[in-house]
């Protein structure tokens, strides 16, 4: 059984205009029920032979919950899975949602990893985006974490939000780096269909910076955060030594992980599966102690090869190449244009991205899969 | 030996109401009944319905008792109505005794009209003037005629009103069929000569071939020979269409009807070319037997490799039912393996490749048109030059096809008009009133140049009143020159194109920068380049691609990010790639997008 458990809690104060995730507003009693089912869920997918390495809680925003719901969700954790001390345990939690009790509380459950939500430390972009924050608040939110003892913190910054300039990046980014965290995800906004930021673009009544701008402050977050240390070591991913998310690293080497709550998919003995996202639905499955699961697909040999090099080549380490010629890929000779042409550099064991070729990274591992024949 | 037999076809402009005329005819005779008639039986191809004009010519036999109490046999032969196909509608004519002109009672004489007017003139057929459509608020009769007798020069009082549409007329058409247009005559005792004047390919039985018998008589099992082919054959059926396929025991001197004899392909069957009885021949075959050459040519390619055995197997069907065009396989640097096809004109051009992408689910990228060039090398050795990217560096001279343009526009619209013929190196002919609103021009111009966007700037500088009809009047000396495109400095073949030196500059600035827009951004900066010889007259890039990349892709992600990327490689695909450049197919017309 798979060594690596996610769970979600699709609930938020308010959802963020560019979220594209499966997120509700925050409603105690609705929250109370969720919380009820999704136990249900872990208990009936119950496995204490295998312990876990990693339980990664996310949402939505999983530190909105009431205490309460939290201690039974770690209840029922210790009661169905086999969890170890050094079991990496994360909670993804935004500021506006902390308390020192709530933090202390976490610490207390076993959590030994929390990812804030922080964004921006600029207030105008901050409400470009819809946070219901302020810097103030994200700044005292991480003292709090770490001053709880739980240092294993990582920050969630975006850049390229409309407004933003290298300049007001970069601070955020400095401020960023003063309070201390292990880890830092630097994302690029991406503007989804069906989100309120999309909507927004196509109005006009937002305009996203220049290609130039994003790219410069692409090359400011990877020189700045290696500058204090940090190891870029997957496109949007950034950790001190020996602080990489152990739960993402398992994603994109395509490993195995078990999933719980609405929306949550699972990969499992080669299946991808998916969980209901009607929240209704899924609480009236459980019920009736059925799991929710409502598609569950074989990945296909040649799909399985193309996960394999999309997932892999986020990573900054790349592709091994005995883990390619063991599926079969000469991926060496299928890269050849793009390492002539500075996108991809190939050592004796690996295969990976440039700088140049990360930022171009579909461009790229499409002509890979091309030259693959996939 | 004259007998009740009355052969005609209906001359029109498009829209004007030939096939609904058609229509009512068979109708009122009884060939078929109201209930029977598929709106515009005639025109048998979904193509030629959806764009309202025929491409193949078809006979039909219609009995009428007249009011003089004796009974008719009416050969209608349905003749295609576009400038392309002139050539087989001089040889549908040839096989009449008369024609019925019609004409649009809202709209007046076309340009089209008029050329298949002069052509029924020249083979000195009777043209019986029907005024069509009458039933419209805005038809206006009186006009028409004075039009009909401005324009065509034949006397049209007695024109018939009809509207097709409602039935009028029909009769009277009828009547004037029989009372003006001579008997067919013949001698059915003299050797056999009888002319083609269409050929298809059925699946079932082979090519059928149409033809009207001048002398002499046909009957199965005779041994046939065609002349021009020099071919023997011997008929197994023969018969009439009444318009079902009806096998009959005897054609005779007159008549119209089909052959079928085992012949294997069209191209064995040459229209105009004449059949006669192999054991007992004429000395002479029917007058007016044309070799007819295609005029347009373009590049065909499948734009995935894979299937060019496809595209060769289509074009090969295509080509069993229409002979007048034809295909060459042929090698682009940048393209890969195609064809070089040659057609009649734009619209046959445009009509195969519908019917290649429709019919046969291919997906086809096609170079720009292009004409023959006729090229004298500076040994005195004569190349037809059918494909820019062959032109030798270094000629003596070269020639280029030269059209006569008739034009008929009202008459406010002409300034617009005359600007385009200068524009387009046009040299005016004539310049005459038809009536008091219309202008009839007539314009030597390029073929060239009219291969390109002149329909369309006619029709839109005319707000769609103008029509026009050309015919070839030779090759004529020009200063041309080969432009070229370069994509990273690597010339692309399928892009080059053969224009005027006055134009060179301009054409290469508006190619490159209309390139510009329509190349998408890739890994690597493309440098647009339009050279004449060596010298690079303009010059535009298309900056690499900086930043496509996927944020976030964690658990749930996964499959949809997969599906993402695939469809990103989708359509990578439909592009082609030249040399490190991938072209969308669009790409390759650019060229006809040029002022």
């Amino acid at each position: 059984m798979p060594e690596f458990l996610y769970i979600h809690i699709p609930f938020c104060v308010r959802k963020c205009i560019y979220c594209d995730f499966l997120s509700l507003p925050y409603d105690e009693s609705l929250a109370l029920k969720y919380t009820d089912a999704l136990c249900r869920e872990l208990e009936l997918k119950k496995n204490r032979a295998t312990t876990l390495k990693t339980v990664f809680i996310g949402g939505g925003t999983p530190s909105v919950l009431p205490d309460s719901c939290l201690e039974h969700i770690f209840l029922c954790l210790r009661n169905n899975y086999s969890l170890t001390p050094s079991t990496e345990i994360t909670v993804e939690a935004n500021p506006g949602t902390i308390t020192e009790t709530k933090v202390d509380m976490l610490k207390s459950q076993g959590v030994n990893r929390v990812s804030l939500g922080i964004q921006s430390f600029q207030e105008s972009e901050l409400k470009t985006l819809g946070r219901i924050h302020g810097a103030d608040e994200a700044i005292s939110a991480a003292e709090m974490i770490i001053s709880a003892g739980l240092t294993n913190l990582s920050l969630d910054l975006i850049y390229g939000i409309p407004g933003q300039t290298p300049g007001s990046w970069k601070d955020s980014l400095d401020r960023a780096i003063g309070l201390s965290p292990k880890h830092i995800s630097a994302y690029e906004l991406t503007p989804e269909r069906g989100t309120q930021l999309y909507h927004q673009l196509e109005s006009g009544s937002l305009t996203m910076p220049e290609e130039d701008l994003i790219l410069d402050m692409n090359d400011l977050v990877i020189d700045i955060l290696a500058a204090a240390g940090f190891e870029h070591y997957e496109i949007s991913n950034f950790s001190l030594p020996g602080f990489t998310c152990i739960h993402n690293l398992n994603y994109w080497n395509r490993g195995e992980y078990l999933a719980a709550g609405a929306g949550a998919h699972s990969f499992v003995k080669g299946y991808r599966s998916r969980n209901t996202s009607d929240i209704r639905q899924y609480m009236e499955s459980l019920s009736r102690e059925l799991i929710p699961e409502i598609e569950k697909t074989e990945i296909s040999c040649e799909d399985a090869l193309k996960e394999f090099i999309f997932l892999g080549l986020r990573k900054t380490c790349g592709i091994r190449l005995n883990d390619a010629a063991g599926l079969g890929l000469n991926i060496a000779e299928a890269a050849s244009r793009l390492i002539q042409a500075g996108f991809a550099e190939i050592t004796s064991t690996d295969l990976r991205l440039t700088r140049k070729g990360l930022q171009i990274s579909n461009t790229a591992i499409i002509e890979l899969i091309e030259n693959l024949g996939l | 030996m004259t007998k009740n037999i009355r052969n005609f076809s209906i001359i029109a402009h498009i829209d004007h109401g030939k096939s609904t005329l058609a229509d009512r005819l068979l109708e009122y005779t009884g060939a078929l009944s109201a209930r029977e008639m598929t709106a515009q039986v005639l025109d048998s191809m979904d193509l030629e319905k959806e764009r309202g004009i025929t491409i193949k010519a078809h006979a039909v036999r219609l009995n009428y008792r007249a009011d003089d109490g004796k009974d008719y046999i009416l050969n209608l032969i349905d003749t295609p109505g576009h400038v392309d196909f002139s050539y087989e509608v001089s040889r549908s004519l040839a096989s009449c005794e008369g024609a019925l002109l019609v004409v649009d009672a809202t709209q007046g004489v076309e340009a089209q009209t008029l050329a298949n007017a002069y052509l029924a003139i020249e083979h000195d057929l009777e043209i019986i003037p029907v005024i069509n459509k009458i039933d419209l608020p805005s038809a206006d009769p009186a006009k028409t005629k004075e039009q009909i007798e401005d324009a065509v020069g034949i006397d049209s009082s007695g024109a018939v009103l009809a509207s097709a549409k409602e039935g009028t007329g029909t009769k009277e058409i009828l009547e004037e069929i029989v009372r003006k247009i001579p008997p067919a005559s013949g001698d059915d005792d003299g050797p056999l000569k009888a002319l083609i004047f269409d050929s298809w390919f059925d699946n079932y039985q082979g090519v059928i071939v149409l033809v009207r018998i001048f002398d002499g008589r046909l009957r199965p099992g005779m041994k046939i020979r065609l002349m021009a082919t020099d071919s023997v054959y011997e008929v197994s059926q023969i018969g009439i269409f009444s318009p079902k396929m009806e096998p009959v025991d005897e054609l005779t001197s007159g008549e119209v009807g089909y052959i079928i004899s085992g012949i294997k392909s069209v191209t064995d069957t040459k229209i105009g070319d004449t059949i006669t009885d192999a054991s007992r021949p004429v000395t002479e075959p029917c007058p007016g037997y044309k070799d007819i050459k295609p005029l347009v040519f373009c590049g065909l390619y499948p734009t995935a490799s894979h299937q060019y055995e496809n595209l060769r197997d289509a074009l090969n069907k295509l080509r069993l039912n229409d002979a007048s065009f034809n295909y060459e396989p042929e090698t682009s640097l940048a393209l890969g393996f195609g064809f070089r096809c040659g057609f009649l004109g734009l619209l046959h051009m445009e009509i195969i490749q519908e019917r290649l992408e429709r019919e046969f689910d291919l997906s086809l990228l096609s170079t720009a048109p292009t004409v023959v060039y006729r090229v004298t090398k500076p040994d005195g050795e004569v190349l037809y030059i059918d494909n820019p990217a062959m032109l030798p560096e270094k000629f003596e001279k070269i020639e280029e096809p030269f059209v006569l343009t008739t034009i008929f526009v009202p008459k406010d619209f002409i300034g617009p008009i005359l600007d385009l013929c200068q524009e387009k190196r046009g040299v005016q002919k004539t310049f005459s009133y038809i009536g008091k609103d219309r202008i009839k021009i007539e314009y030597e111009l390029p073929l060239n140049e009219i291969l390109w966007d002149f329909y369309d700037k006619l029709k839109s500088f005319s707000k769609g009143y103008a029509s026009m009809d050309y015919e070839f009047i030779g090759y004529r000396d020009s200063d041309l020159i080969k432009l070229n495109i370069l994509l990273n400095a690597e010339p692309v073949d399928a892009l080059s194109l053969i224009v005027h030196r006055d134009k060179a500059y301009y054409k290469g600035r508006q190619l490159t920068e209309k390139l510009r827009e329509i190349i998408p951004r890739q890994m690597y900066e493309v440098v647009i380049q339009a050279a004449v010889g060596n010298k690079i007259i303009a010059r535009e890039s298309v900056r690499a691609l900086r930043k496509d990349v996927i944020a976030k892709c964690y658990g749930g992600d996964i499959t949809r990010k997969r599906k993402l990327l695939e469809k990103q490689k989708e359509g990578k695909k439909r592009m082609k790639q030249v040399g490190r450049v991938e072209l969308p197919q669009e790409a390759f017309l650019a060229v006809l997008k040029l002022k």
